[in-house]
């Protein structure tokens, strides 16, 4: 016979709220092999585990319910308590009569039948529950870092400098992301190339790191301490272990008149290039879409000028395959772009304002890039269209975020700061100008924030009009931006030279794909989703998988590096110890009755499932069957589900539990 | 109606047919074992009653002689290279005789791991068809007494042997009774459909013919006789017979070959094979999956592809 601990849980009034949790004790007293029950207000307390503790050796129990709140939320919390109290913590379990009823239920009769229900059938579990001991498996002392923006690099150079080995894997041909397209940064107007540049020269010059740019995550496979990634480093068309970086090939390529994405198409750069002259690696990339050869098949010219005999026409893609033992995710942000509506998206566009048909209607990053010492202006702020000196300037913020009309209704975060920023920016360099900023409300939680806000105000004389912009249109050379003006409650027509919009942020293009590749969650808008959002915000609900920056949700610089350092130091906690220990809940085989059909091979999405000989005395092979490896068993219980012969189950998890557990209903 | 009567008695088939497929057979199975190919055929010989077949394990060239293949060559003996009744036959290669439902079954096997495809050698045969269950076999196989599954069967010609014994003569177009029973069955309320099944579950005796004839039911234990804990009750009463054929269909969806064995095998005339047709046919609108002659790395419901159909998930 059992002897069982009940313990149930009030959660404060989270529980008692809905359910009797003196009469689910009561009842619990009653089951058979239960030899304690009792409740507290607050089991996961200190006085409460002591209680558990206690029951424990006064009543010598053989196995632990906590009847409580959600396995995910304290499963760990009871199952330490009830090692101290020295038994095998995978004695505990926890009947969850919080998120499975009290939350969900409003009768309180139905539901303290429920909560008693429930109650049950965990003791019937736990009857059954063997003891397991945890399983060790090594771990690989190797981060990859997606992502190579400020997050990427912040994390990398952490995990770097604490003596473990990153992968960083950049999409682009060059590090730097976002950081290294802005001018100056909030709230302090430091030149954003001075403090981020030196970095990127950390980063290739760190010999615990290997840099792949122009590179994407192709596949994913494994698990924590143990991860195998496959990485396609794209065909670059330059050899980079003899390119020195001269860039006689850009000055030659006669094909220079392709719009250059970093400077947000006002620049032109050659088919062969490099993003910007401070890109890490300074190695040059062909552009196959633009250059004359991939298109004609001639020119040439640049292998020819080539010295070190760098550039390759004939290279391909190319498969690296790195054992990690972690994974930061760091893969950065899109501004919205209005100018269309998306296809298959709830998001619907700006066509009223013109963005993409007027050319003095601007994004965020475009004045950015205008304000920039090395943007296509040489940081002087003229407009895209006759690149005349605009004198009215109006900002527009809010544009996609915080519209739930639109589609999109969170807040972007960055835009209220760096409006005010840009404002600065232009005064500085036309100081006869005038900016307008339309907003809604600004938002300056953070250090110096709402002191930088207001100097834009009270110092460089930005015009503030709380109110929503209805139209922009172009009369002339200039463009009229209808709004209100709610301060007052009238409509508000400025004849503008230049319009900035802050557009919203957004995850990348394609980051749900990625999340797919990694098996991590993402939200209705793709931000990904971190394990808890107070206690766990760094790190991934898949064990090893860590996020940095605008990836998990619109971010500034200061809040993004702090995040970075905070998964670079998850990661060295994970790297501190040789040995990961994991739980021991993993599939078995029943060798004697398995068949080897190996239908559990074919649905094992780790791959933890191996075909095993069984031989007689003589050597000789009597048949094969399947064996689980515990080290990469994910405890899914899809091989149980599949087993024709249920010769496999999971521990915890066995037919004889759950079937147990349906029989008490 | 007189005219239909008429010709669904008259002989199906010139039995000549049978005649050609039984002297390759023997020919192939004789060079075979003489030759040291093989340790044993599969095969079939000559029953007691007139025009009934039953299995055979040839291993001597004398015995290759008297195999047969006749329309009484009912048995699906893939059924003998499952490895739970491997043991009937002695070690080394085997050759084994199979008609096409037979070798879509040695063909699921193959991929099921349970024997590798250079581990047999195959003599696929031309079949225009066998009797179904209560057919007088000492009359020739005509439509009335011809199997229900090989009226509308789509292999008579195995592909992907060994070698072919035999040819396949013309043959007439037959009315697809089981589809039209399948159909009839779609069309009943849930309620209907219910109250029909429970009515053939009724009779069931679990005498468990059904999983003995069946070749994928290799399993050495099966899950329905284990009884801790019990999954199915293993008295022949109506909830634990239901949930034996419901558990049935479910492990035989997506590898039931459709050689019908169960239901011929059947004493109380279930019409099993109605139900694995069922399945087969759903998962074929589901996933566009079919057994065929060729093994089969994935099994339909053993694997997962992006565009499969997930409306049932609510």
């Amino acid at each position: 016979m059992s002897r069982i601990g009940v313990f149930v849980c009030h959660c404060g009034e989270n529980i008692s709220r809905t359910v009797d949790v003196e009469k689910v004790a009561e009842a619990a007293r009653g089951l058979l092999g239960v030899a304690h029950a009792c409740d507290y207000k607050y089991m996961c307390s200190d006085p409460g585990q002591a209680l558990l503790k206690k029951a424990v050796a006064e009543h010598r129990l053989d196995g632990v319910v906590v009847a409580a709140c959600s396995p995910r939320m304290h499963e760990k919390t009871f199952r330490k308590a009830t090692e101290q109290a020295g038994l095998n913590p995978f004695l505990c379990e926890m009947a969850n009569i919080r998120e499975h009823c009290s939350w969900v239920h409003e009768d309180r009769d139905e539901a303290t039948a429920k909560a008693i229900d429930i109650v049950h059938m965990l003791v019937e579990r736990v009857k059954r529950n063997r003891k397991l001991q945890p399983i060790s498996v090594p771990v690989t002392k190797t981060s990859l870092v997606i992502g190579g923006g400020i997050a990427g690099i912040q994390a990398a150079l952490d995990i770097a400098d604490a003596g473990h080995r990153v992968v960083l894997v950049e999409r682009e041909p060059s590090i730097g992301g976002h950081m290294a397209q802005l001018s100056e940064t909030f709230p302090t107007l430091d030149c954003s190339q001075c403090i981020m540049t030196p970095k990127m020269v950390d980063v290739a010059n760190h010999p615990n790191i290997t840099l792949h740019t122009y590179s994407e995550v192709e596949e994913v496979d494994g698990y924590i301490g143990n991860f195998q990634v496959k990485i396609r480093k794209k065909a670059r068309s330059v050899d980079m272990a003899r390119c020195t970086g001269c860039g006689v090939c850009m000055a030659k390529c006669p094909q220079k008149k392709i719009p250059n994405s970093f400077d947000r198409d006002l620049g032109m750069r050659p088919a062969i290039y490099v993003p910007f002259p401070q890109a890490v690696p300074n190695v040059p990339v062909i552009d196959r879409v633009n250059c004359t050869w991939f298109k004609s098949g001639k020119c040439g010219v640049c292998q020819k000028v080539c010295g070190p005999g760098a550039v390759d026409y004939a290279q391909q893609d190319e498969f690296v395959v790195e054992q990690v033992g972690a994974i930061v995710v760091a893969t950065g942000f899109n501004l919205y772009d209005i100018s269309e509506k998306p296809k298959g998206s709830p998001i619907k566009g700006y066509g009223e304002f013109g963005h993409g048909k007027i050319p003095d209607v601007i994004d965020g990053m475009t004045f950015e890039r205008l304000a920039s010492a090395s943007g296509p202006t040489g940081g002087k702020i003229l407009r895209p269209s006759d690149g005349r000196e605009p004198k009215q300037v109006v900002f527009v913020q809010c544009v996609g975020s915080r519209a739930r009309e639109k589609g999109i209704s969170y807040c972007s975060k960055i835009c209220c700061m760096y409006t005010a920023k840009h404002t600065m920016l232009y005064k500085h360099k036309v100081h006869d100008g005038q900016a307008y900023v339309f907003f809604m409300d600004a938002r300056t939680p953070g250090k110096g924030y709402d002191e930088f806000w207001r100097r834009s105000i009270e110092q460089e004389e930005a015009v503030y009009i709380r109110g929503m912009v209805s139209r922009l249109y172009q009369k002339g050379d200039k463009i009229v931006v209808m709004g209100s003006d709610i301060a007052v409650g009238i409509q508000v027509e400025i004849e503008a030279d230049l319009v900035v919009l802050a557009t919203a942020v957004q995850p990348r293009q394609g980051a749900e794909l990625l999340a797919q590749k990694l098996g991590i969650s993402y939200d209705q808008y793709n931000f990904y989703s971190e394990a808890h959002a107070k206690l766990r915000p760094v790190e991934c609900a898949t064990a090893g998988i860590y996020l940095a920056g605008a990836c998990q949700g619109p971010k500034d610089i200061p809040d993004t590096v702090s995040q970075a350092s905070a998964a670079a130091a998850k990661v060295m906690t994970l790297f501190a110890k040789d040995q990961l220990e994991r739980e021991p809940i993993v599939a078995k085989v029943n060798e004697r009755f398995c068949v080897g059909c190996f239908a559990c091979k074919k649905v094992c999405a780790y791959g933890a499932i191996e075909e095993k000989e069984i031989r007689d005395r003589q050597g000789n092979l009597v048949k094969v069957v399947a064996y689980v490896n515990p080290g990469v068993c994910g405890g899914c219980g899809t091989c149980q589900a599949t087993c024709p012969s249920k010769s496999v189950e999971l521990d915890g998890y066995t037919d004889e539990q759950i079937l147990a557990m349906i029989e008490t209903l | 109606m007189t005219q239909g009567q008429q010709t669904e008695s008259t002989p199906l088939v010139d039995p000549a047919c049978y005649a050609a497929a039984t002297a390759a057979i023997r020919a192939e199975a004789v060079r075979l074992l003489e030759a040291g190919e093989v340790t044993a055929v599969v095969g079939y010989r000559a029953g007691r009653r007139a025009g009934s077949a039953m299995p055979e394990v040839a291993t001597t060239a004398e015995a290759a002689a008297q195999l047969i293949f006749t329309p009484g060559c009912q048995n699906n003996l893939a059924l003998f290279l499952s490895k739970a009744k491997r043991e009937a036959l002695p070690k080394g290669k085997v050759a084994v005789v199979v008609k096409g439902c037979d070798l879509r079954a040695l063909a699921g096997l193959i991929g099921e791991s349970q024997l590798k495809r250079d581990e047999v050698h195959v003599i696929g045969v031309a079949c225009p068809g066998v009797y179904g269950a209560g057919a007088d076999l000492a009359k020739p196989l005509a439509a009335e007494s011809l199997a229900r599954k090989c009226r509308e069967c789509k292999v008579h010609l195995p592909e992907g042997t060994d070698v072919v014994a035999g040819t396949l003569p013309p043959l007439p177009d037959l009315a697809p009774l089981e589809a039209e029973e399948l159909a009839r069955l779609e069309a009943m309320t849930p309620q209907e459909r219910w109250a029909f099944w429970t009515e053939q579950f009724a009779r069931c005796i679990r005498c468990l013919a059904c999983r003995q004839v069946c070749p994928f039911c290799f399993c050495t234990q099966c899950l329905c006789d284990r009884n801790r804990p019990q999954a199915v009750d293993t008295s022949p009463r109506p909830a634990g017979n239901t949930a034996w054929h419901i558990v049935r269909a479910m492990h035989l969806a997506g590898r039931c070959a459709g050689c019908a064995e169960c239901e011929r095998v059947c004493p109380m005339d279930i019409p099993l094979n109605l139900l694995n047709r069922k399945m087969a046919q759903e998962l074929f609108e589901l996933y566009g999956f079919e057994t065929t002659m060729q093994p089969q790395e994935q099994g339909a419901l053993t694997s997962y592809r992006d565009g499969d159909d997930q409306s049932f998930i609510k």
